[in-house]
């Protein structure tokens, strides 16, 4: 394997880890916080129960976020090391209050997990709001990075070199806003329908109905509003990559010829020789019509760029679909759970419990489907062209061998995680 | 720029408190493996109590650092990335693996013999990872980094190995993690249950000894090999007052935790690792890389001045923050016993 292929491979797979935890560590506090209020408000044992297992899994899953979040901003550099040295000083601003928010999480955790008896009821439960709300600002904060690799912006970059750097309008670059508020979003729908299903089958199941059902609708209640939310969201981020990234919505799309009244493509095979795409259902003018709010709008082609600037046309299109299709799939039945509220009838059903255990890791796939889009479809570029990947890599050779002992210690890690969340589940089943 | 005094200083204030807070951290863990059967679950239960509140917090100070280098020194952030990759790489394995131990074995929820196998997870990475730390600033400073403009024309062995894989960085990589041990010890003089003071007082003895042995040989071996870094230590006035001062307060050190008085043990610990860290600042600041023909300064190709000053000013709303966050919570859970009188 080569060196940049493995160091790729590398970074996307301890990212792909990494968002998993990230995402749960940042929007299981509210969870857990909603369900304290309710044991401060009503005194009924059960929410307390409740708290305390959520809290357990806050705990787990902040920890392996917070160690895998380490390892990447070292491996930033280890692996990047000439995209550091220009990028580190300009996109340092969100980084450093990044640092800033999670120390404020950490020591707001400190005094949730251990504040039990010690603290004021209220201080208690107010620390749990700021895990939540620190947790969130840090995800934006390192988004906002994120998007400055996709829209460079806050320097001027004259003879290969960066002058005139401006850290804040980095940090304000023209992506952060609709990136921040798609992952933000993505991250609630996703844990949400998680955790919502991991509570559903315990109901399907007949384990502790009450409290599981209890469980269910809260966390629910966050996945489902984020995912009737997100359409919108998707729209603006769109519009905006149409304007911003136009080779990149050529990938998404599979859109090989530049043409007036483009038609949106659903699903499809992609042959990238031939540049065709079939067994698709094509929607005409579609395409146009959502990327520039014009039916006739002219959308570029993937054939108006240079072959060089191209990403892997198969992977974008291809994650897009797997991404916008779950998505409408949690926005349908984030609109069930709603109804479901007043049909109560339906609580009753086996098959509702079973749809929401089947839609469990939905969410996640969506978005990491959707990271693949944002970050394969900025290649070849590292910043956006401005410096490609390839000449940002390590001159160390031999990554596929931490390559390797990632996969290695990541794989065991998220199986020792899962073991870890079944036995929680085990007990809180048995107790009283 | 008077912001970038703003910048070194919380450089070196995190370097600091990542020592003392995130030292006595991994210490825990290489306490606990030098511990006989019966005094490791005594200390299992200690570290927890008194770590397990803050433990994540005095891990952040690495990323705080390893951020302000990245932002404002990024010519010096990026020797260290490529020349060092592998010892960094070790050590991030050893903080996953040790982090993720720390909480299953504290947050399982049953209790059986999976917790063999986080103990022994967690005690090893507690070793390993400090003394891979240690490595690496050995490297940074052993002399043995070559600076070319040209990395592919080295070999890999002169490029990537022969920087931190020689005697004089595993010396310094042992007497960072003896360190660790030390300051641990002496931590949990304070904090064990009555009655178990005794066993943390004797290994706060032992690890002070064992520091000081390491702290000598490295020395010695420094002064022998003609290390540019002890030379300057020698040449430096400043620093030999420095370094006879802490030779002097070992004795106030060692007789406190005779004692077992739990404020001024702790003190003088963190004092000795204050004006030990002054004293190589002192000989050596701005040039804070040692390589094969000359040192590189720190200051050199720093960051423009724009980024220097918004960098100071969210260091400076950031600790405005976090400082009193984290004294309130050291003070919640009585880390802090200057207040408990």
């Amino acid at each position: 394997m080569e060196n940049l292929d493995a160091a790729r491979l590398q970074m996307a797979f301890t990212l792909i880890f990494h968002i998993v935890f990230a995402c749960i560590g940042m929007v299981m506090p509210f969870f857990m916080v909603v369900s304290h209020y309710k044991w401060l408000k009503t005194r009924d044992q059960m929410y307390l129960t409740l708290t305390k297992a959520w809290q357990k899994g806050v705990a787990i899953f902040f920890v392996t976020g917070a160690v895998s979040g380490t390892a990447l901003s070292f491996e930033l550099g280890l692996l990047w090391p000439e995209f550091m040295k220009h990028a580190g000083p300009i996109i340092g601003m969100p980084f450093s209050l990044e640092g800033a928010a999670f120390f404020v999480e950490a020591i707001a955790l400190g005094f949730y997990l251990y504040g039990w008896g010690k603290l004021p009821e209220r201080f208690h439960w107010f620390t749990g709001i700021i895990i939540g709300l620190s947790g969130v600002a840090s995800g934006i904060l390192v988004v906002a990075a994120n998007g400055w690799m996709n829209a460079p912006s806050g320097f001027d970059y004259i003879d290969g070199q960066f002058t005139n750097i401006d850290p804040i309008q980095a940090m304000l670059n023209p992506a952060w806003f609709t990136q921040a508020l798609h992952m933000t979003l993505a991250a609630f729908t996703a844990t949400g329908f998680a955790v919502a299903g991991i509570h559903a089958y315990q109901v399907y199941k007949k384990r502790k109905v009450e409290l599981h059902k209890k469980a269910f609708k809260i966390a629910l209640a966050f996945g489902a509003v984020a995912a009737i939310l997100q359409p919108i969201s998707g729209d603006i981020s769109a519009k905006d990559i149409a304007k911003r990234q136009p080779v990149k919505l050529a990938a998404m799309e599979a859109h090989y010829n530049t043409e007036k009244g483009a038609p949106l493509y659903i699903g499809g095979i992609v042959d990238a020789e031939t540049q065709e795409v079939s067994h698709k259902i094509a929607l005409p003018g579609m395409l146009s019509f959502l990327a520039f709010g014009d039916f006739d709008a002219e959308v570029k082609g993937l054939n108006d760029f240079p072959e060089d600037e191209r990403p892997n046309v198969p992977m974008v299109h291809y994650a897009f679909q797997i991404m916008v299709g779950i998505g409408s799939i949690l926005l349908l039945a984030g609109i069930l759970y709603f109804v479901s509220l007043k049909k109560r009838k339906w609580l009753n059903s086996n098959k509702y419990w079973l749809l929401f255990i089947l839609l469990a890791p939905m969410g996640f796939i969506a978005l990491e489907a959707g990271w693949i889009v944002t970050e394969v479809g900025r290649q070849p570029w590292i910043i956006h062209k401005i410096m490609r990947t390839k000449d940002a890599v390590t001159p160390m050779p031999g990554i596929v061998v931490s390559f390797y002992t990632y996969i290695v210690v990541y794989a065991t890690l998220s199986v020792a995680v899962t073991w870890l969340m079944l036995r929680q589940i085990r007990v809180l089943n048995h107790s009283n | 720029m008077p912001m970038l005094y703003v910048v070194l200083f919380f450089l070196i204030f995190s370097l600091y408190l990542y020592v003392v807070l995130g030292g006595a951290d991994y210490g825990a863990g290489i306490v606990e493996l030098f511990s006989s059967e019966e005094n490791q679950q005594i200390t299992k239960k200690t570290i927890y109590r008194v770590m397990g509140p803050v433990w994540e917090a005095n891990h952040i100070w690495i990323i705080i650092l390893i951020v302000i280098l990245w932002i404002a020194f990024p010519a010096y952030y990026n020797i260290m990335v490529v020349h060092l990759h592998i010892p960094l790489t070790i050590v991030l394995l050893g903080v996953t693996l040790r982090g993720v131990a720390f909480v299953f074995r504290h947050y399982d929820a049953v209790i059986d013999n999976s917790q063999k196998v986080y103990d022994t997870m967690f005690k090893i990475s507690s070793l390993i990872t400090p003394i891979f730390l240690g490595m690496v600033f050995g490297g940074l400073i052993s002399g043995n980094i070559v600076i070319t403009g040209d990395v592919a024309s080295l070999s890999f062995y002169e490029a990537f190995l022969q920087p931190w894989f020689n005697i004089f960085s595993l010396l310094i990589g042992m007497f960072f993690a003896a360190l660790c041990a030390f300051l641990s010890s002496v931590l949990l003089i304070g904090e064990a249950e009555p009655g178990n003071e005794k066993v943390y007082i004797k290994k706060s003895r032992i690890a002070a000894m064992v520091v000081v042995i390491i702290g000598l040989l490295t020395f010695l071996y420094g002064f022998i090999t003609g290390k540019a870094f002890v030379m300057g230590f020698i040449e430096n006035g400043f620093a030999v007052v420095l370094v006879i001062l802490s030779a002097v307060l070992l004795y106030p050190l060692w007789m406190t935790i005779k004692k077992g008085n739990k404020v001024w043990s702790r003190f003088y610990a963190g004092l000795q690792v204050f004006l030990i860290l002054l004293a190589a600042l002192v000989s050596h600041f701005p040039n804070v890389v040692i390589t094969t023909d000359a040192s590189v300064s720190l200051l050199q190709d720093i960051a423009p001045d724009s980024v220097i000053q918004a960098l100071g000013v969210a260091l400076i709303i950031g600790g405005l923050i976090i400082l009193p966050g984290l004294f309130h919570l050291l003070k919640s859970f009585k880390m802090i016993k200057i207040l408990e009188r």
